[in-house]
C-alpha cells in the first residue's frame, strides 16, 4: 500500500491546483431573485423625453409595432432596458436608445412610465374565442399551457405581483398592441431572446404556437375583454 | 478467522486509464432491482453523475424546490447538450477507470450485492438518440463492474405512441467468505465425504481434522436476468403492455443437514451445516391493457410466475454413527440424508380494476382479481438409504416382529412408497376490493372502503406408504427412530397404533375482510384533521381461533400556521379480540385422528400448553403515536425531527407479552448554492420484546394446564429481547473553483441482548452450571457497527472530459456470540459448522475514473 501513496499524494496535489482554475461567468439575466425596483419618477419624467416620440406621450405608443409602457410593471421594464442593452442587436431601433443610459436612468424612466395610468384597450376583436381559449385554458392537444398561470386571469399581470418583485417581471399585457404581441411572441418563436429566464420560459411555449392562435391570442388581448 | 488482507494493485489500470466519476457507495437496499438499473458504483442509476444545473429547478422560482411537507428536493441535472446529426441529435456519457480494493475485501459484508474486483470498469455507459421531429428514440445503458456484477439495456421508442425495452443483468450475493464445508460436491445436488472419512463411520476428531484442514471458501449465488417489455398507446386513452424476464440463480449456500440432536446425547446424532445446491429460473409475465378517460380508468391484466429448480432434492453423506439409548439395543448404519430443494410453482393472476369519478369531486374504484398458484412436482421418497432403518431392539438388525422398530429402506426408499406420485397442490386466491373518496366542500374530504381477501387451499397431502400399510414423514432421514425407539415418525395401525405422528399436510385458508371509514378537515387555512375507523376481520381454518378482529381509530394532524413549519402528527389506537381460542386444532394433521390409533396409557399428550397465545392472534391492544416537525430556519436549509413510538401488550400468559418500539431521527440539511451542500443525520430506535413460556417436564403428560402435571410452575422461563440502533451520517460537497470535492460518512450501531429468568433449573435446556433453583442472565450481545468513509474528488479536465479519484474505506465490527470458539474449530462432537459467520473486517476501495460527455 505504501508504495502507492506516493503517486496518490502527487496526484491529488495536482488536482487541488487545477481547483483554482477560474470558472466561467454566465451571461444569464436571472430574474427569479430580483428585488424590487426604486427610482425617481421626476427624473425618469424628464429623461423619458425622448422615448416619447415613438411610445407616446403619456407611454401610450400611437405606433402600434411599438409597446405601450404606461401602467407596465417597472421591474418589467427596467430588466427589458438592461436586456436591450446586454442584446445590443443592430436591427433594433432601441440599441441606440439604451446604449447611453446607465442604471440610474434605467431605474428611474421604469417607475415613471409605471406611475401612469395604463391605456384603455379600445382595439382588438372581441369575439376571438380561439384567443380567449388559449389565454384561459391553453391547448393540451397542442402542448399549449394557459397564459393566464403567469400573466394573470384578466392579463393585467401575476396574481402574485403585490408581493415578490420578480413576479412583476412578468408583463402586463391587457390593452397592449396586437401587432407589438404578435411580433413578439414570434420573436420568442425564433429564438432570438434568450438573455434572462424569462425568455427561457416564453421561447418553448411560443414554439407551440402556430400563426393564427399568435394573431387570436394578441388581438383578444388588444381588446377590452374582460 | 479473517480473511487474509491483500492488496490487489490499482497502479497498471490507473495509468492506462482515466478516470470515472464513481459515487458513494450507499445502502444496499433496492440496489439492482427491475426497474432501477443501478450498481453499488452507481446506486442512484446515473443520476449523481449529471451534477447539478446552476439553474435551479425551474425557470419560474429561482432556488430548490421543497416537497408539500417542506423537504428540500434534489437539484435538477443539467439539460443535455445534444449532438445534431441529421434528424436525430444524440447525448450521453461514458465512465470507464480501474478499481483497486485492499485489506479484507473479500468480506462477505463488504461484498453484499457487489464483486469489487481490481482492475478495468465500466462504471456507466448512458446514450440516448433523440428525433425532435417525430419524439422517436433510443437509448443504451450499461455497467460493467466484474463479470458477476453487470448490466446492459436498451430502450427504444417514440412518445406517445410505443416503448420497446430490453436488458440483461448480472447480480452477485456473497453469502460467506468463510466456509469450509468438508464434503466434495458443493454447488451440486451430492455431498459426498472425502476419502479420508467414512460415512456413517468417523470420529468427530477425525471430522474435525478434515474441517481444519479445508480451505476457506466464499459461497454465493449469482443472479442472472434478462427480459423484454413493450408498451403502446393505441389511442391516447388505451394502452397495452407486456412484460416479460427470466432471472437464473446459480450458487450455493449454507443450508441445514438433520441426523438427530446431538446436545442431548454425546457422540450421537448429527447436526450438519451443508451446502445447498442454487440452480433455478423464474420466469415472470405481465400484460394488459389500460384506459384512461375524463370519466373512467381501467386497468385489465394478467400476470404470471413460474419457478423452476433444477432438482428435486439433494443428498448428504454423514460421517457419524448413531447408537441407541436403550441397551443391548442396535442402531441402523445410515449413512446419507436429503433435503427437498423448493417445489417448482406456477402462478397465475387476472386483475380488473375501474375508476370512474363522480359528483362531488369524487371517486370510485371497484377490483376484482383472482390467482391460482399450483405445485405438482414429482414427491421425493421419504428417505434414502439401503438395508434397514430403526433400531434393533433385540440387538441385530433383522426384521420381524421381533423389532417392531426396525424398517425396511426398499420399502420406503422409493415413491412408490407415497400416497400419491405428485404433490398436487393448489391455492386459490380472490380479492374484490371497493373504495370511494368524496370531496363535497374543499374543507372536507370522505373515505370509505371495503374489502375481501380469501386463499384456499384445494388439496391435501396424506402420509400413507400403500407398500407397507403406515403413515407418517420419516424423522431426520431415519436417524431419530434409530436412536429412539417409536420415534420413527410412522404410525403402524397394528405395530405401533398409539405412536403419535405427523401424517398429514395443514391447509390454511384464510378469509380476511376490511372495512374502513375516514375523514379529512381542514379546520382553517393552516389546520387539517383527519380520522379513520378501520375495521379487519381475520378468519383462519385449523388455527387456535376461527376468527380475530382488529377495531382501529387513527386522528391525523397537520399544521402549517408557521412559515417555517410543518408539522404532522397520528395516534392510532387498535384493540384485537376473537373467538374461544383453541390450542390444539391440529390433531387432524396427526395419527391420533386416523382409524385404528390407540391412545397411550397415559392419555393422548398435550399438543402444547393451554395458556399460550399465539401473537398474530392473541388479543392485543395497540397504540401508536408519530410527530414529524419539518424547520425551514432559512430557504436554502431544512431541520427535520421525528419521534415515533407503538405499544403492543398482548393478553398472554405464555407467548409475546409486549413488544414495544421507540425511535427518532433529526436531520439537517444545507442547500446554500448548487456548487455546495452538506447533510447530517442521526436517528436511533430501541424495541423491547418480552416472552414467556415453559418446559414440558413430562413430555408424555396429557394435562395441558400451565401449573399442572406437563406443564408445572418450576417449567417457566422468561425472555426479554431488547435491540438499540444507532445510524449516523455526514456528507459535504463542494465545488473548489472547478474541482468538486465530496465526503461522506455512515455508521451504523446495532446492538441486541437477550436476558432470561427461569422458576427452576428444569425450565431451561442448558441451565447455568451450579443452578438449582430460580435464576437467570443474559447471553451476550450481540453488536454489528459499520462505518464508511468516502471522498471524491472531482476535476474537469476539457469542457467534456473530468477525472475523478474517489476512496471508500469501510470497517465493520461484528461480535455474535453464534459464532464463537470457530476460530479453533467447526467441529463440536457431532456438531459440524460450514459457515464461519460474519467476520470484522477493515477494507479500503480506490478508484480513478474518467467522465466524458458524449
Amino acid at each position: 500500500m505504501i508504495a502507492h501513496r506516493h503517486p496518490r499524494s502527487a496526484l491529488l496535489a495536482m488536482l487541488l491546483v487545477i481547483a483554482w482554475l477560474p470558472v466561467g461567468a454566465s451571461d444569464l439575466l436571472d430574474l427569479r431573485g430580483i428585488e424590487a425596483i426604486h427610482g425617481d419618477v421626476d427624473a425618469g419624467k424628464t429623461k423619458a423625453a425622448v422615448c416619447m416620440g415613438c411610445h407616446g406621450p403619456v407611454g401610450v405608443s400611437p405606433v402600434p409595432t411599438f409597446p405601450n409602457l404606461a401602467g407596465q410593471h417597472a421591474e418589467y421594464l427596467y430588466w427589458q432596458l438592461m436586456e436591450l442593452k446586454r442584446e445590443a442587436r443592430p436591427e433594433s431601433p432601441m440599441t441606440a436608445q439604451v446604449a447611453h443610459l446607465d442604471d440610474a436612468a434605467m431605474r428611474d424612466l421604469a417607475v415613471y412610465f409605471s406611475s401612469l395610468p395604463a391605456a384603455i384597450p379600445t382595439q382588438g376583436t372581441t369575439s376571438s374565442v380561439r384567443g380567449s381559449q388559449l389565454y384561459g385554458e391553453g391547448d393540451a392537444s397542442a402542448g399549449i399551457p394557459p397564459c393566464q398561470g403567469c400573466h394573470g386571469r384578466n392579463a393585467e399581470g401575476h396574481p402574485l405581483a403585490q408581493g415578490d418583485a420578480h413576479w412583476r417581471a412578468y408583463p402586463v399585457l391587457r390593452g397592449q398592441h396586437a401587432a407589438y404581441l404578435a411580433q413578439r411572441l414570434k420573436d420568442f418563436q425564433n429564438g432570438k431572446h434568450t438573455l434572462s429566464s424569462n425568455d427561457r420560459i416564453m421561447t418553448p411555449i411560443a414554439q407551440t404556437l402556430d400563426d393564427a392562435s399568435i394573431t387570436a391570442l394578441a388581438a383578444w388581448l388588444e381588446s377590452p375583454t374582460r | 478467522m479473517r480473511h487474509h488482507p491483500s492488496v490487489r494493485s490499482l497502479s497498471s489500470a490507473s495509468f492506462v486509464l482515466g478516470i470515472a466519476a464513481a459515487f458513494a457507495a450507499r445502502a444496499d437496499s433496492g440496489v439492482g432491482v427491475d426497474t432501477w438499473r443501478a450498481n453499488k458504483l452507481d446506486p442512484a442509476a446515473g443520476a449523481t453523475a449529471l451534477g447539478c444545473d446552476e439553474r435551479g429547478t425551474s425557470w419560474l422560482v429561482e432556488g430548490q424546490h421543497r416537497s408539500p411537507t417542506g423537504n428540500l428536493y434534489a437539484c435538477p441535472p443539467p439539460s443535455p447538450q445534444p449532438d445534431e446529426h441529421g434528424d436525430w441529435q444524440g447525448y450521453g456519457v461514458l465512465q470507464i477507470g480501474a478499481l483497486g480494493t485492499s485489506g479484507d475485501d473479500g468480506n462477505a459484508l463488504f461484498n453484499r450485492y457487489v464483486d469489487w474486483d481490481s482492475g478495468l470498469i465500466l462504471g456507466l455507459l448512458d446514450y440516448t438518440w433523440e428525433r425532435p421531429a417525430d419524439g422517436t428514440y433510443a437509448n443504451v445503458r450499461a455497467s460493467h463492474i466484474s463479470d458477476d456484477d453487470e448490466y446492459y439495456q436498451a430502450t427504444f421508442g417514440r412518445a406517445g405512441s410505443y416503448k420497446i425495452q430490453a436488458f440483461l443483468r448480472d447480480m452477485p450475493n456473497v453469502l460467506s467468505n468463510n466456509a469450509k464445508p468438508i464434503w466434495n460436491g458443493v454447488g451440486t445436488n451430492r455431498l459426498t465425504l472425502p476419502s479420508s472419512l467414512v460415512a456413517g463411520a468417523s470420529t468427530a476428531a477425525d471430522v474435525a481434522a478434515v474441517s481444519a484442514a479445508t480451505p476457506e471458501r466464499r459461497l454465493s449465488v449469482r443472479r442472472e436476468k434478462q427480459g423484454v417489455g413493450v408498451s403502446m398507446y393505441l389511442t391516447p386513452q388505451w394502452t397495452w403492455y407486456a412484460n416479460v424476464t427470466d432471472e437464473e440463480r446459480k450458487g450455493a449456500r449454507p443450508y441445514g443437514g438433520p441426523f438427530f440432536f446431538n446436545y442431548p446425547f454425546a457422540d450421537d446424532g448429527g447436526v450438519l451445516e451443508t451446502t445447498k445446491p442454487i440452480d433455478d429460473a423464474t420466469i415472470n409475465l405481465n400484460g394488459g391493457l389500460r384506459y384512461a378517460g375524463t370519466t373512467w380508468r381501467m386497468d385489465l391484466g394478467y400476470s404470471g410466475s413460474f419457478y423452476r429448480d433444477r432438482y428435486t432434492r439433494y443428498t448428504y453423506e454423514t460421517p457419524f454413527a448413531l447408537y441407541p439409548v436403550v441397551p443391548d439395543a442396535v442402531s441402523a448404519p445410515l449413512t446419507t440424508g436429503q433435503m427437498a430443494t423448493e417445489p417448482d410453482n406456477d402462478y397465475h393472476n387476472l386483475k380488473a380494476a375501474f375508476t370512474r369519478k363522480l359528483p362531488l369531486n369524487g371517486e370510485l374504484s371497484l377490483t376484482a382479481s383472482a390467482g391460482r398458484m399450483s405445485q405438482n412436482d414429482a414427491l421425493i421418497a421419504p428417505i434414502d438409504c439401503q438395508g434397514v432403518f430403526g433400531i434393533g431392539l433385540n440387538g441385530s438388525l433383522e426384521l420381524g416382529p421381533q423389532n417392531p422398530f426396525l424398517y425396511d429402506c426398499s420399502k420406503w426408499n422409493t415413491t412408490a412408497s407415497l400416497s400419491r406420485p405428485t404433490s398436487d397442490m393448489r391455492i386459490d386466491t380472490t380479492l374484490v376490493d371497493a373504495r370511494i373518496v368524496l370531496q363535497p366542500t374543499s374543507d372536507w374530504t370522505l373515505r370509505g372502503g371495503v374489502r375481501l381477501n380469501r386463499e384456499d387451499y384445494r388439496n391435501t397431502y396424506l402420509a400413507y406408504n400403500p407398500l407397507t400399510g403406515q403413515y407418517g414423514y420419516v424423522s431426520e432421514n431415519g436417524a431419530q427412530g434409530s436412536v429412539v425407539p417409536g420415534e420413527s415418525g410412522i404410525f403402524d395401525p397394528l405395530a405401533g397404533a398409539s405412536a403419535i405422528t405427523r401424517v398429514s399436510s395443514l391447509p390454511l385458508d384464510m378469509q380476511t375482510e376490511e372495512a374502513s371509514v375516514g375523514a379529512d378537515w381542514k379546520i382553517g387555512a393552516h389546520d387539517t384533521l383527519g380520522a379513520t375507523y378501520t375495521f379487519n376481520r381475520y378468519a383462519p381454518t385449523n388455527r387456535e381461533r376461527g376468527n380475530a378482529d382488529d377495531n382501529s381509530v387513527k386522528v391525523t394532524w397537520v399544521n402549517r400556521s408557521l412559515d417555517w413549519l410543518t408539522f404532522r402528527a397520528n395516534a392510532t389506537v387498535l384493540k384485537q379480540t376473537g373467538d374461544r381460542y383453541n390450542d390444539d386444532p391440529y390433531g387432524f394433521t396427526y395419527s391420533i385422528g386416523l382409524p385404528g390409533f390407540v391412545p397411550p396409557s397415559g392419555g393422548v399428550p398435550a399438543h402444547t400448553v393451554d395458556a399460550l397465545r399465539k401473537y398474530d392472534l392473541a388479543s392485543r391492544d395497540e397504540r401508536k403515536i408519530n410527530l414529524m416537525a419539518t424547520v425551514q430556519p432559512r430557504d436554502d436549509m431544512t431541520i427535520s425531527a421525528s419521534v415515533r413510538g407503538d405499544w403492543n401488550d398482548y393478553d398472554a400468559e405464555l407467548g409475546r407479552q409486549a413488544y414495544n418500539t421507540l425511535g427518532m431521527t433529526l436531520q439537517w440539511e444545507w442547500q446554500p448554492s448548487t456548487r455546495t451542500n452538506a447533510s447530517l443525520y442521526y436517528g436511533y430506535d430501541r424495541s423491547g420484546l418480552r416472552l414467556a413460556n415453559v418446559n414440558e417436564l413430562n413430555a408424555s403428560g396429557s394435562d395441558p394446564s400451565l401449573g399442572g402435571s406437563t406443564y408445572p410452575e418450576l417449567g417457566r422461563w422468561w425472555a426479554d429481547d431488547r435491540q438499540r440502533n444507532h445510524n449516523a451520517g455526514a456528507t459535504l460537497a463542494h465545488d473548489i473553483g472547478r474541482v468538486r470535492v465530496d465526503a461522506n460518512w455512515n455508521m451504523l450501531y446495532s446492538r441486541g441482548t437477550t436476558a432470561y429468568t427461569y422458576a427452576s433449573s428444569l425450565a431451561p435446556a442448558y441451565p447455568d452450571p451450579g443452578v438449582t433453583g430460580a435464576g437467570g442472565g443474559a447471553f451476550p450481545s450481540m453488536i454489528y457497527r459499520v462505518n464508511t468513509l468516502n471522498l471524491g474528488i472531482t476535476v474537469p479536465l476539457m469542457e467534456r472530459i473530468s477525472l475523478r479519484l474517489f476512496d471508500i474505506y469501510e470497517r465493520g465490527h461484528i461480535s455474535d456470540w453464534h459464532y464463537l470458539g470457530f476460530d479453533a474449530t467447526r467441529v463440536f462432537d457431532h456438531r459440524v459448522y460450514t459457515d464461519g459467520g460474519p467476520e470484522s473486517y477493515d477494507a479500503n476501495l480506490i478508484g480513478l475514473l474518467v467522465t466524458i460527455r458524449l
